[in-house]
């Protein structure tokens, strides 16, 4: 046995080892707090294991066939979750575009103002979302406090289905727009000039140059941070609890506040698993999906 | 001294700690860690556990843990055997989800001498307890005496509307009544009225053991017509008379105390260790103008009924046995400690859970009378529901309820209709 691992060790030249060695920690890590997890999620999924009874009997496919049956799952939590990811990540692109197109230019105040784009991302989610869920309290917020002040009546923003999916959307917009003008912004800085004197001189316009230069010469920073971030928003727990906690009534329900309701309010640590696992099942799939498309702008971008 | 001579001779002192802290006799018995969620109430409760271990010499070290994670967390920490607390926050919803973990604590001085209805959710299948009481937690009717006299607090639902409508309509307040209502909250709102309508969650009515709820086959009744009176009365509350705001479907207990405290509300319904807040200068605008009533009662009673339960405290089946010993000892002599709990009274406004100190309170204290007679000396129902899925049967019944508040009113019926599934098996665990 030992012979075998020196000979395997042996093999490896002493640049490999050295990798191994680099790479040993990291791996370490990954092992013990995602793999190792992962699996032992995806065993739990397939028995009936709640918190205050943890016999684990083996009940094979029961969770799923309850999750992939269950309507509120099917007709409001997985529209609920793609909406989410896909406004979130369409509005945040278009929003970080122009503002990293305002950072690119130099103006007074520039540093200024660039902090003050960069704040939200700054803040932590479950922060950023408390203090949105105050600024539209009905009673004590300052989007009520205008309200009256313009003559308004009163909304109750987070009493109704599609006003209260409304403020987490803007919220995630709010603290992820930031996060595309920041990574859009150095794409734009480290873009080659001649493309740009070229259209020039051809008296391109503002928004010709835009769409026939800076867009396809951004494609690839733009498809990689949409395949992140769309992950990212699949995930999205902290604006959506906080917020409404998935309600009323269940109607803001995404898949993470599903999995977690399932999980730590039911404490059916069976059934909360399976609903991850279908979960991860499906983002892997729009990863994969979402991946071959980015794989092909980049192609088509070289 | 050289660079090396010094490191060598610290690494020796290290190894020394290190071998006579192994080799030392082990004093297990000298900390005691106390799990809770931090309320003002448990802090003033440890304060006199911990005078008590100060006597004994043994440290007591307190660890919050957020309330947010503190069922699932202590729910792990059972069912793992794990030791690390030896006294846990304890109260009646998760009575019987941590029965068979708990020691009993039947011989636990002082035992005698508290009330014995509260301590319903707390018998293990063996019937013996499986809790010490710390505190009384009792729903309370609260009022501002400044607009209402004490003869013209309503004592009807109806009543509570036309109050609210006069004090609004006279320009003296925002709004009648403001209680929170969201998940966790529906105490505040939806169940006290549900209780004082002579109706409730599953058949029968008042129920709180397995047995009973068993034998009528977990029937939900929120399609019964004494519960579709609540939701269509808040319906109305809500929407029709604007007694409540629209969003206090969404409030918590920390948004709809803002808004009373703030003096935009005339009666609001809180725990009774609220009373404190209300009447702190430093928080409230209504401080020294808030007053104590029965509950208003709806179409189905003739007279109120008041939710009274408690929290207490609990030891661990995984803490060793002298562990265990020196826990129920401190808290034999927290409960019998009546000067203690007087002052954890005064402190926090509490009920204290040894019915020794009552008879000087109520002579002394004309809050605690103001308590007695509003919650104390009505009829009671428990404010929880003992048994295991509980929190599912919760969740369920909140989201069918603000479904029902949310949509248009003719709606109500079906609604209810429609949610005595999910209910059902939620409380079947299916």
């Amino acid at each position: 046995m030992n012979a075998r691992r020196n000979g395997l060790l042996t093999r490896l030249g002493e640049k490999e080892r050295f990798a191994l060695l680099l790479i040993a920690p990291a791996a370490t890590v990954l092992v013990l707090f995602q793999i190792v997890p992962i699996v032992i999620g995806a065993n739990a999924s397939f028995r009936d294991w709640q918190l205050y009874n943890p016999k684990e009997t083996w009940i094979g496919l029961a969770h799923y066939r309850y999750i992939l049956s269950d309507p509120i799952f099917l007709t409001v939590v997985l529209p609920n979750t793609f909406v989410l990811m896909f406004a979130s990540v369409a509005i945040s692109l278009v929003v970080g575009m122009a503002l990293a197109h305002l950072l690119n230019w130099n103006f007074r105040g520039h540093t200024l103002v660039q902090t003050m784009i960069l704040l939200p991302q700054m803040i932590a989610p479950v922060i950023a979302a408390t203090s949105m869920r105050w600024t539209f309290n009905d009673q004590f917020g300052v989007v009520a406090a205008f309200l009256r002040f313009i003559g308004y009546g009163q909304i109750s923003w987070l009493a109704e289905r599609w006003p209260s999916f409304l403020i987490v959307l803007f919220t995630d917009v709010w603290i992820w727009a930031p996060w595309f003008a920041l990574i859009l912004l150095a794409a734009l800085k480290s873009l080659p000039r001649e493309p740009f004197e070229a259209a020039q001189i051809d008296a391109a316009g503002r928004w010709r140059t835009f769409t026939h230069v800076t867009l396809p010469m951004l494609r690839p920073v733009i498809g990689v941070c949409v395949l992140i971030r769309s992950i990212d928003a699949f995930r999205t727990f902290d604006q959506v609890w906080v917020l409404t906690g998935g309600g009323p009534a269940r109607t803001t329900e995404v898949f993470s506040i599903y999995a977690y309701i399932e999980t730590f309010v039911n404490l059916d640590f069976g059934r909360g698993s399976a609903a991850a696992i279908v979960g991860a099942v499906i983002i892997l799939i729009v990863a994969w999906i979402m991946y071959r498309a980015v794989d092909r702008l980049a192609n088509v971008s070289r | 001294m050289t660079t090396a001579r010094g490191i060598g001779g610290t690494l020796c002192a290290a190894a020394a700690t290190l071998a006579l802290g192994a080799f030392a006799p082990a004093h297990a018995a000298d900390t005691l860690t106390i799990c809770h969620g931090g309320h003002p109430i448990m802090e003033s409760n440890i304060k006199i556990i911990e005078k008590w271990a100060k006597k004994a010499g043994v440290n007591i070290k307190s660890d919050v843990i957020a309330y947010a994670i503190y069922v699932p967390k202590i729910t792990q920490l059972l069912t793992t055997n794990s030791p690390q607390c030896d006294i846990i926050w304890h109260n009646d919803d998760w009575g019987q989800l941590w029965k068979q973990y708990l020691v009993t604590t039947d011989e636990v001085p002082g035992i005698g001498e508290v009330d014995k209805q509260p301590l319903d959710a707390f018998w293990n299948d063996e019937h013996k307890l499986t809790v010490v009481p710390m505190v009384h937690t009792v729903g309370t009717f609260f009022y501002r005496t400044d607009l209402v006299p004490e003869n013209e607090v309503p004592k009807t639902f109806d009543d509570l509307v036309k109050v609210s409508e006069k004090l609004q309509k006279d320009g003296k307040v925002k709004w009648g009544y403001v209680g929170g209502m969201s998940m966790n909250n529906t105490w505040f709102s939806l169940w006290w009225t549900m209780w004082t309508n002579q109706c409730d969650i599953l058949k029968p009515i008042y129920a709180r053991t397995v047995k009973e709820w068993a034998a009528d086959n977990w029937t939900p009744i929120i399609d019964q017509p004494c519960h579709q009176q609540i939701v269509e009365y808040w319906w109305d509350a809500l929407h029709k008379a604007k007694i409540s705001p629209e969003a206090m479907t969404t409030y918590g207990r920390n948004e709809a105390n803002a808004i009373f405290e703030a003096g935009d509300a005339a009666f609001t319904v809180a725990d009774s260790t609220f009373w404190g807040e209300f009447n702190d200068k430093n928080k409230s605008l209504v401080a020294g103008k808030v007053g104590m009533a029965k509950f208003p009662y709806g179409p189905g009673r003739t007279s109120p009924i008041s939710w009274i339960d408690i929290w207490g405290w609990a030891i661990p089946k995984a803490v060793s046995p002298e562990h265990q010993k020196l826990a129920k000892q401190f808290l034999g002599e927290m409960l019998t400690d009546l000067d203690g709990q007087i002052g954890m009274w005064n402190e926090t406004g509490g009920p204290p859970p040894n019915l020794k100190t009552w008879g000087t309170l109520k002579a002394n204290d004309p809050t605690f009378r103001a308590l007695q007679n509003a919650v104390f000396e009505n009829e009671h129902v428990h404010s929880a529901y003992y048994f295991a899925n509980w929190p599912q049967l919760h969740k369920a019944y909140s989201d069918v309820a603000i479904k029902a508040l949310t949509g248009p009113r003719e709606a109500i019926g079906q609604v209810l209709k429609d949610g005595v599934k999910s209910l059902h098996d939620a409380a079947v665990g299916q």
